[in-house]
């Protein structure tokens, strides 16, 4: 297994490093998976911090005879239902197989057996003078098991990179680079087929599938990106086969901008509904845009995440880093979007006053409690003393994966093996903006 | 200049992306090896969009041309037409137009090789020129000799786009009994496809045919090239992309494919010893 090493020395495998975080729908857990299939499931506490919860091995390495291809057990995508009783459904997904886990709790076991006593020795059976029916539950530690409910597999020829459960709560979808099924969470054995890519002749393929996802209120609406920039926003409605769109979102590409890598760095790495349903945040390699689903043909606003990374892509090509996915969130109100950038960088950008704030997330820089300060990034010389300077940037940190807490201020980052978790101190309800001149105060609790 | 040198340092790094992610953990990865497609493709149709400069687009005189220059023993392979409005970068990093210089430098870079070596393999490209190449599709069909003819048609016969190999192994007995032969045969990639393709005459002096060929730009890869090592990359991979893709959709080309990689594997080993300073950094690779 490889081991890496990160800013100080740690070795890490390759196994831990995460690679799926996400909150629950009422945000009272995070799930993470990481590239050796196992799930580390957080749950918040009163006080407000996340503590481990429950943990399992979600997949295991397979093998796949027919093709000679080893699968993956690297969790790309996890899903949370939404809340109906005391226990708690989360999807997990590899390249190949999806999966439903039951997570719930027990704290009561049964006990008084008829023929075993208090202490578990069996009883004399000539005292024996009554009969009890119904085991007495008594109390125990609180054990939290995760249990497999259901195994979604063998739908997909190409890499599983996003499930997304329907609003209607019974059905979701999986999509690969080709194409897109819809499952109902209740049958395993079939899945219907409702965008399919794939040309006749494979040589003519000219775009894959890159995410997709349903929308947050509409069941017969869902997003799916490509490889070519696109974005493409799909009726159910209208035919079965939702390869036709109902709506295409492109921008035009400025030809002053081409370059042998035009085409990989408009690729799309991430579409995420709003809470609100009513825009799309799409991120490619070098900026995030928020589309209104009213207007196709140009987004309604685009921030540039990394710019200055435009005239080194040629650099970036040869490490690989050009095909980094990165993702990207919305808060609970609409109003800030976060991503992630290198060097263990994440931006947020508040939409209303265009404001954007750099933060790192890293262990030298986020004590407990301490507060982050904004970081700056310069391309020539530093104007102060806490900027960077693009050459000094470490591309082997890159933040990948981050995520929101669907009403609160708390954002979840995965840093290659490490969880960062902050929280706005100054509020806890939704609707915080962050203020011209005070950069948002976070802290750090303690993760993993 | 540069600009050529980037897109010839873009192929070959491209080249390496897919030949690394067929053995990747995971199987292939799909849309990486979609877009690494496009690079090459992209910086391809760069390294190559000077040749066609000032270059007659007919083909008889472009075959005449290639026997003087036979003749005088210095070889200059001819590709298609120069490609219209393209202006990718001339440094990879950078965004500048790139200035069409009508020179040629493939011919200083020749005459520099080792005369057995490079331009073995003209074979498929990629080009969006299609109006300009059409025309000369159909001539060059008749000038092929009999070796390529054959493994033209064995390799039509097989429809879709064959790797190079099958038709290395019906060329290179021919060459081998070619003691004048100053290049290896020429691979021949042979698809639904016009192609570019150099191959070698029997007796004295060699000749190399160019088939002028265009493709569809949707298609996405570019397996091989007339220029250099890059050329002998993608010869050792033996498969194309649709082999890639084939054998990860797992359809019943794929066993074809298998074989072929294989045969063109015995190819590019006994091409290998005839070139000289390259066959170090090939077996390496």
């Amino acid at each position: 297994m490889a081991k890496l090493v990160d800013q100080h020395d740690h070795h890490y495998c390759t196994a831990d490093v995460i690679s799926a975080v996400e909150f629950s729908q009422s945000g009272e857990f995070l799930a993470t998976g990481d590239k050796g299939g196992r799930v580390v499931i957080f749950q918040r506490e009163p006080q407000g911090e996340y503590n481990v919860y429950s943990t399992f091995q979600s997949h295991e390495p397979e093998f796949d005879y027919l093709k000679s291809l080893e699968i993956e057990e690297k969790i790309n995508k996890i899903r949370w239902l939404p809340q109906l009783n005391s226990a708690h459904f989360l999807l997990t997904t590899n390249d190949k197989t999806i999966k439903l886990w039951k997570v719930s709790e027990r704290d009561k076991r049964p006990e008084g057996y008829n023929l075993k006593d208090e202490e578990g020795r069996m009883k004399d059976i000539s005292k024996i003078t009554s009969l009890q029916v119904s085991p007495v539950l008594r109390p125990m530690d609180l054990l939290v098991e995760a249990s497999l409910r259901r195994v979604f597999a063998n739908a997909h020829a190409y890499h599983i990179n996003s499930i997304s459960i329907n609003s209607d709560c019974e059905t979701y979808l999986s999509a690969d680079d080709l194409r897109i099924n819809l499952w109902n969470l209740d049958i395993t054995d079939r899945s219907f087929n409702i965008v399919d890519l794939k040309p006749e002749n494979m040589e003519e393929l000219s775009e894959v599938i890159t995410v997709s996802e349903f929308h947050p209120h509409h069941c017969h609406l869902l997003a799916f990106s490509s490889s070519t920039g696109t974005t493409r926003l799909c009726d159910m409605r209208s035919r079965a086969l939702c390869d036709q769109h109902a709506k295409l979102f492109e921008e035009a590409v400025d030809p002053a901008n081409r370059s042998f890598f035009s085409e990989i760095v408009s690729s799309v790495s991430d579409v995420k509904f709003s809470h609100s349903g009513r825009y799309l945040l799409t991120r490619d390699y070098l900026s995030a845009k928020v589309w209104d689903l009213n207007m196709e043909n140009k987004p309604v606003e685009t921030y540039q995440v990394h710019d200055y990374l435009r005239s080194k892509l040629c650099t970036l090509y040869e490490s690989d880093c050009i095909f980094d996915k990165f993702e990207c969130a919305w808060n609970g109100t609409d109003s800030v979007i976060m991503t992630g950038a290198y060097n263990n960088f994440f931006r947020m950008f508040d939409r209303a006053s265009r404001r954007d704030v750099t933060l790192e997330a890293s262990r030298e820089v986020c004590k407990r409690r301490a507060v982050l300060r904004p970081r700056r990034v310069c391309v020539g010389r530093k104007k102060r003393d806490s900027d960077i300077s693009v050459d000094s940037l470490d591309f082997r940190k890159k933040i990948l994966h981050t995520a929101w807490h669907p009403t609160d201020n708390i954002i979840a980052i995965a840093a290659s093996n490490n969880l960062y978790i902050f929280q706005d101190r100054h509020s806890h309800h939704a609707g915080h903006h962050l203020e011209q001149d005070r950069p948002p105060q976070l802290q750090d609790a303690p993760a993993q | 200049m540069e600009y050529k040198v980037e897109a010839h340092r873009i192929m070959s790094i491209s080249l390496g992306k897919i030949y690394n992610s067929r053995v990747q953990r995971g199987g292939i990865k799909l849309h990486k090896n979609l877009l690494v497609s496009l690079v090459l493709r992209s910086a391809r149709q760069v390294y190559l969009s000077d040749y066609y400069s000032g270059v007659c687009l007919n083909t008889q005189h472009v075959e005449a041309k290639e026997w003087e220059l036979m003749d005088s023993n210095q070889e200059k392979p001819l590709t298609p037409a120069p490609e219209e409005s393209l202006s990718p970068s001339t440094d990879c990093n950078q965004n500048p137009e790139v200035p069409v210089v009508p020179e040629d430098p493939e011919v200083q870079h020749t005459s520099q090789a080792v005369e057995d070596s490079t331009d073995l393999h003209s074979v498929s490209s990629k080009h969006q020129a299609e109006e300009e190449s059409s025309s000369e599709d159909s001539t060059t069909d008749v000038s092929l000799t009999s070796s390529p003819v054959t493994c033209e048609s064995q390799c039509e016969a097989k429809g879709a786009e064959v790797s190079s190999s099958d038709c290395e192994a019906d060329a290179n007995p021919a060459t081998v009994t070619e003691g004048n032969s100053q290049q290896p045969p020429k691979a021949h990639s042979c698809s639904n496809r016009k192609r570019t393709a150099e191959k070698t005459a029997s007796n004295d002096s060699p000749v190399k045919r160019t088939k002028v060929t265009s493709s569809n730009s949707s298609e996405e890869e570019a397996e091989e090239m007339d220029t250099g090592n890059v050329s002998n990359l993608i010869t050792i991979f033996g498969s194309s992309f649709s082999g890639l893709l084939t054998k990860e959709s797992s359809e019943p080309e794929a066993e074809t494919e298998d074989s072929d990689s294989g045969s063109g594997q015995i190819c590019c080993d006994q091409m290998l010893k005839n070139l000289n300073p390259w066959s170090t950094a090939i077996v390496a690779f």
